[in-house]
């Protein structure tokens, strides 16, 4: 008998829970959705990119709504289904993305985002120091990357591990992985799970800021030439949908976003315009190691 | 011949399949790099057993949404795979239709979530369907296989003539009709933890949450989410019930966010471009299609080929040791009730928690090597075969002078229940295959790796190719079992598929 | 020396007593048949005098009691499990020693069933069952026997010739036995049960096959 009553109690609960639930992801025709690549902390990122929704929204005069994603290639998925209009993209990324919608374009990037820089990072068991010059003596030891479709944590990093070593990763260490996000590599490198790993400048900075870096642990042993990376795309045919010169309404919302709050989410002192042609660099890149066909 | 010990072995089919399976996971083992990589494991298990005494239910964002559509695309799924099941259990004879459900659910519901959300993006059938496409080949085949033994005196008295739809009917359908409510409750079951498990690649169910949360080592609020998790199957039982099903259904299909675009242009481009070999896209034609799989295969197919049968055959014999271990503690010839109950919660647990959650815990804190996904593997299915194991020596009853402890487990237990324990354990030798690949997406170098490596890099003409050998793989693998469960003369009860 | 002396015992399942006002002493040394017809009582009382034993019993429970898919070997050296350590029972299971199974083949002579060392019990017929289970119990390092039709299953030359081992190989020998000819001629005791008490406990010798028959008459 009581078990009866619980059963009863809980199935109208969870009729009340689906009922009483309003759905959070109807993307509407009328409304501007865009996502952002989860490189890093992913806590609280739902309410973070919410405020920067609320923002363009503003701005725009259209509805906007977030959603997130779970890896850069479901981004790329969603940008190319037009599920998003509009996403924050890494080097790599944003340039698989572009091929795959044509007439679509980069508007807009951080102001760090021209000189982008990886750090190689390494556990102090390892002796490494920060030197100038490439660290050969990286050779046999773990090695970590970020996520598999980073620019800043596989793309360059890969690209000069094979410019310099003239041989694939998977050959050069004892052992590559795939940490999944930037924050995740500082933390396995921390902990001595991998001795090196390859992590992007502003991450790093970041949680340096934060108190979660532990410099006797784990530091920097070497930073690679700058390159071009995250940016804002958006795709070609929104100016149909939402009206003539949206794309330039959305790229000057972008570009005077000043509101630290909102920059803290990506994080950027501030956008500067962006073209398409300014990604060459990473494009051939990613043909030259064979990430792009 | 009969009365050496060495000869008893040599022609014993058991013993010489148990030999071999053995010899087999050594040398995989012993070629295999199970090394734990963290350089202090412990503390980090010791902030894990932390957030499990501390869960924080407050720190997930749409705490009720991930709920609400880990119930509603487990309920929608598996509704549609145990309708869509019956009809094709229905013309199982035909062999097109044998093919075509072992083809189906030799493909993990991860690759098939990977698949459609690509065609389909982050639309409710995304979800809907990598639940129900596989799941349709299991009910089909084991829905089949409960009408193929099931009782056929009453069949045999019919009137000659009587047609086959009035005689499945009257006189089959009757029969296995509670075998197969009992099934499809406990394809719910699998259905929650696979709907679950898709939030890894991005669908907004518990895994999604789970999964960050893990990954950024924020053990109280995983804990809470896997709380949440075990809470909705425990209670399965009670609030899954006949009579609220077409309410759960509309509230489900409710809920779910339908208006995001299904677009036709994407799905055609998917089948007419997407998947099509890059150089033939390209059109470097046949010699570049030839140089471009002859690449594919070597570099990726053929290392993550051998990789997930290494893996597997190692997952498999530790399981079976597991197993061994883990029924005494819920058999009541072992052990007093309380013993009892605690082994039947471990059990639970451990069993409830699916592979690939428990082999991602294991996986943050000994770090990339095999050890974790061969530890969670063991521990989730030997928890499974242990459970069933167990439950079936509650019908053993013992001569009063039978021996105690582990002479009587030697002795009295293992050999009454072992033939059973193998049938199951060879029974979930492609479950267990199905699982090892997937766990590449992990990071472990099987054939997930370079599965998820390829959607990673947008290359789906690639990961295409990776699923089929992997279903291929899958089906080889379901022969092989079959096999020496015949040649063993093992056999399967309902409860264990 | 008395193994088990019984003084108005009550035995049973739960509250319903099956036996009762069981009055009954055994000596080292006996060799005693119980009679009576099926459900008179025979299983109840054999359990009984096992459990009121002052010293080690060997068993052939009517069911015997046998792992079928164990070799004649390991369900024989069953009966001497509570003789060896851990350790020499565990290597028995997985590879039998040398000693172990000469000293088992030794017994399966006896019973004829030397040529099945190696076979799994569930490959043999009814009445090689039986002899396994009656080899397991001779096997056992026990004075006492308490067997449970422990000759049903075999014809009447083998029924004679195992009893006849029964009697040689162990001091006291307990059984239950339907065939009186059978019991008349093993036992130097019979003890007959009827409606749950003993209603006959004289020696073999003062009786003959017709004084039975009250025992089992409706």
């Amino acid at each position: 008998m009581q078990i009866r009553v619980m059963g009863i109690w809980l199935a109208a609960a969870i009729l009340a829970t689906a009922i009483f639930h309003v759905p959070q992801t109807q993307a509407a025709e009328d409304t501007f959705v865009f996502t952002a690549i989860p490189d890093q902390d992913e806590a609280r990122l739902r309410s973070r990119f919410e405020k920067v929704a609320a923002y363009l929204s503003d701005e725009l005069g259209v509805k906007v709504e977030y959603v997130p994603v779970k890896s850069y290639a479901a981004a790329v998925t969603a940008f190319r289904n037009d599920q998003v209009q509009l996403a924050w993209f890494g080097g790599l990324s944003g340039v698989q993305a572009r091929r795959l919608v044509d007439g679509s374009q980069a508007i807009a990037q951080g102001v760090e985002d021209p000189d982008f820089v990886t750090y190689f990072i390494a556990h102090e068991s390892t002796g490494l120091a920060e030197s100038s010059e490439f660290p050969k003596e990286i050779a046999g030891k773990t090695f970590t990357f970020g996520s598999k479709g980073s620019t800043s944590g596989r793309l360059m990093p890969e690209f000069h591990i094979r410019e310099q070593f003239g041989k694939a990763p998977e050959d050069v260490f004892s052992r590559v992985g795939f940490s999944g996000d930037h924050s995740r590599t500082i933390a396995l490198v921390q902990s001595g799970a991998f001795e090196v790993g390859a992590v992007n400048y502003k991450v790093w900075a970041n949680e340096l800021n934060e108190g979660r870096i532990d410099p006797e642990k784990v530091r920097i042993i070497w930073r690679t030439p700058g390159y071009p990376d995250y940016q804002w795309s958006i795709r070609g045919d929104v100016d149909r949908r939402f009206g003539p010169e949206f794309i330039e309404k959305v790229k000057a919302a972008l570009l005077s976003m000043d509101d630290p709050d909102l920059l803290a989410s990506f994080p950027r002192a501030g956008f500067i315009p962006a073209s398409n042609a300014d990604y060459a660099p990473i494009e051939d890149t990613g043909k030259t190691i064979g990430i792009l066909d | 011949m009969n009365d050496t010990t060495a000869g008893y072995y040599r022609r014993s089919p058991l013993a010489r399949t148990l030999a071999w399976f053995t010899a087999i996971a050594v040398v995989c083992l012993a070629f295999a790099d199970i090394d734990i990589t963290t350089v202090d494991p412990w503390a980090e298990f010791g902030r894990l057993a932390l957030g499990l005494v501390t869960p924080d239910f407050t720190a997930t964002e749409n705490l009720l949404h991930a709920i609400a559509m880990t119930l509603a695309f487990a309920l929608l799924g598996v509704s549609l795979s145990v309708v869509l099941g019956f009809a094709l259990a229905l013309v199982f004879h035909i062999a097109l239709v044998r093919g075509f459900c072992a083809v189906v659910r030799a493909v993990h519901e991860l690759f098939w979530a990977l698949i459609f959300l690509q065609v389909f993006g982050l639309s409710p059938l995304t979800g809907i369907l990598a639940i129900a496409i596989p799941y349709a080949g299991i009910v089909a085949k084991v829905f089949a296989e409960i009408l193929e033994e099931a009782d056929d005196r009453a069949l045999r008295t019919l009137p000659p003539g009587t047609g086959r739809l009035s005689a499945l009917l009257f006189v089959r359908l009757p029969d296995v009709w509670a075998h197969y409510k009992t099934y499809a409750l406990y394809r719910l079951e699998c259905g929650l933890r696979s709907s679950a498990v898709l939030g890894f690649v991005g669908l907004p169910t518990l895994g999604f949450h789970l999964e960050t949360a893990f990954r950024q080592g924020n053990y109280a609020e995983a804990a809470a989410l896997l709380y949440i998790f075990y809470v909705i199957i425990a209670t399965q039982r009670l609030w899954a019930r006949r009579q609220l099903l077409p309410l759960y259904l509309v509230a489900a299909a409710a809920i779910l966010p339908w208006s995001s675009a299904i677009s036709g242009a994407n799905i055609a481009r998917f089948f007419t471009a997407d998947i099509v070999p890059f150089p033939l896209r390209n059109g470097e034609g046949l010699a570049g299609l030839l140089e471009w799989l002859h690449n594919l295969l070597i570099q990726q197919a053929l290392p993550g080929t051998i990789a997930t049968v290494q893996l597997t055959m190692i997952a498999l014999l530790a399981t079976g040791l597991l197993s061994a271990l883990f029924f005494p503690l819920v058999s009541p010839v072992m052990f007093g009730r309380a013993g009892r109950t605690a082994g039947h919660v471990a059990l639970v647990v451990i069993r409830s928690t699916p592979e690939y959650i428990l082999a991602f815990v294991l996986l943050q804190l000994w770090g990339p090597s095999m050890l974790p996904a061969i530890v969670a593997l063991a521990l989730h299915n030997g928890g499974i075969i242990g459970h069933l194991v167990g439950r079936y020596t509650e019908t053993l009853t013992l001569r009063d002078d039978a021996p105690r402890g582990l002479a009587r487990y030697g002795y009295e237990l293992l050999p009454r229940v072992y033939n059973g324990l193998l049938a199951l354990l060879f029974y979930r030798w492609e479950i267990i295959m199905r699982e090892t690949a997937i766990l590449g997406i992990l990071g472990i170098a099987t054939l997930g790796f370079y599965v998820d490596s390829a959607f990673a890099e947008l290359r789906f003409d690639r990961a295409l190719v990776l699923i089929a050998i992997t279903a291929l793989l899958n089906i080889a693998i379901d022969m092989t079992s079959r096999r020496v469960r015949r040649h063993l003369r093992l056999r399967t009860t309902l409860e264990g598929r | 020396m008395d193994i088990v002396a019984l003084d108005g015992a009550l035995a049973g399942y739960g509250d319903a007593p099956v036996l009762r006002d069981l009055n009954l002493k055994i000596r080292a040394g006996e060799r005693i048949a119980i009679v009576g017809e099926s459900g008179a009582g025979k299983t109840t009382l054999l359990r009984l005098l096992r459990e009121r034993s002052t010293a080690p019993v060997a068993l052939v429970p009517q069911d015997l009691g046998l792992v079928q898919a164990l070799t004649v070997f390991h369900n024989v050296y069953m009966g001497r499990l509570d003789r060896h350590g851990l350790f020499t029972n565990l290597r028995n299971l997985v590879w039998p020693g040398r000693r172990e199974s000469s000293a088992v083949r030794a017994l399966l002579d006896e019973v004829r069933l030397s040529d099945k060392l190696f076979t799994p019990v569930g490959q043999l017929s009814g009445g090689q069952r039986q002899r396994v289970a009656v080899a397991r119990a001779l096997y056992a390092d026990a004075a006492i026997l308490v067997g449970d039709e422990p000759v049903s299953a075999v014809d009447d030359l083998q029924a004679r010739d195992i009893l006849d081992l029964l009697g040689a190989r162990k001091e006291t020998v307990i059984l239950a036995l339907h065939d009186r000819n059978l019991a008349l001629g093993f036992a130097d005791r019979i003890v007959g049960l009827r409606g749950g008490r003993i209603v006959l406990d004289r020696p073999a010798a003062e009786l003959s096959p017709a004084d039975l028959d009250p025992l089992y008459k409706p």
